[in-house]
């Protein structure tokens, strides 16, 4: 018994010397309080301050969007992706625009899981960032 | 007979490396991958919070590849056998209750590779990697004759 207890604590202690280093490495990256990486957001004020060069993107469900949403905003939600992705590419998508992405509150995953799609499915080449905050942040600040 | 355990150790090692590596690093082009995504894949099952599923994100991968280094090198060998069994068996635990709670999930075991094999294939791949653990576990040497370094 003693060896194998012995084997595991050795292997357990081992695998975290690369963790570790991994966790150096992507230190930029990584955020132990929200789902999205830090260098993904964008804080309202500063998404504000792009003005015309960005395009707002509300990832939440239809009937939210319809009650409101941030002026200009496109709805591109995942219920409706394969239907709303052309209509965004067609009509406002440019490659020199930086993408906003937002959903209900900083809890919210939609806008997350629709930027990383267009990142990675849509293969969109342009700077995306996600609303830190979301719609409840941009209403505290709507003026 | 003995040839025979040996293939089946070396080949469910080589299994872990690989999941264990697909995780870490992207072959083409090469990088090493957001180890954000794989966290993602397991807040997905919603069962820990997020800081864990980041702890767990950075660490798995690599007990993975240990333990898998470890069987195809039979060095410390119970002690990897066990440690394969308790993630599996944990991991198995995990995607049924997933699964029943209707949760649509991507386990991520394999990287990428892992959204093209539907959740039937998963534990069916899982159940055969536990009984070959298992029967590894029964034909393993004897620790106190091993070598152990």
């Amino acid at each position: 018994m003693r060896p194998l207890l012995r084997q595991s604590v050795l292997l357990l202690g081992l695998a975290l010397l690369p963790a570790a280093v991994q966790a150096l490495y992507f230190r930029d990256r990584i955020s132990w309080e929200s789902r999205i990486a830090e260098s993904d957001m964008v804080s309202v004020d500063l998404a504000r301050s792009w003005g015309t060069d960005a395009v707002w993107i509300d990832a939440r469900p239809d009937v939210d969007f319809e009650r409101d949403h941030v002026p200009e905003a496109i709805l591109l939600n995942e219920d409706r992706w394969n239907e709303l992705l052309p209509q965004f590419l067609q009509q406002r998508w440019s490659p020199e625009k930086k993408i906003v992405v937002y959903c209900s509150a900083e809890s919210c995953n939609l806008a997350g899981d629709v930027a990383r799609r267009l990142r990675e499915e849509a293969k969109l080449p342009n700077q995306i960032r996600v609303l830190k905050g979301g719609w409840e942040e941009w209403l505290k600040t709507r003026k | 007979m003995k040839l025979a355990w040996r293939i089946v150790g070396l080949l469910v090692g080589a299994v872990f490396v690989f999941a264990g590596l697909t995780k870490i690093v992207d072959f083409q082009p090469f990088r090493f991958l957001d180890p954000m995504d794989f966290a993602r894949d397991i807040d997905n099952y919603k069962i820990l919070p997020w800081g864990i599923c980041v702890a767990l994100a950075l660490y798995l991968p690599w007990l993975e590849v240990i333990c898998g280094i470890a069987l195809i090198f039979r060095r410390w060998y119970s002690g990897a056998l066990t440690i394969l069994f308790a993630l599996l068996v944990v991991f198995i635990g995990a995607s049924i209750a997933a699964k029943t709670r209707g949760i649509d999930i991507t386990c991520g075991c394999f990287g990428h590779l892992s959204n093209q094999l539907s959740f039937a294939w998963h534990l069916a791949l899982d159940f055969a990697i536990v009984a070959a653990v298992v029967a590894l576990w029964w034909k393993r040497p004897d620790d106190r004759l091993a070598t152990n370094p």
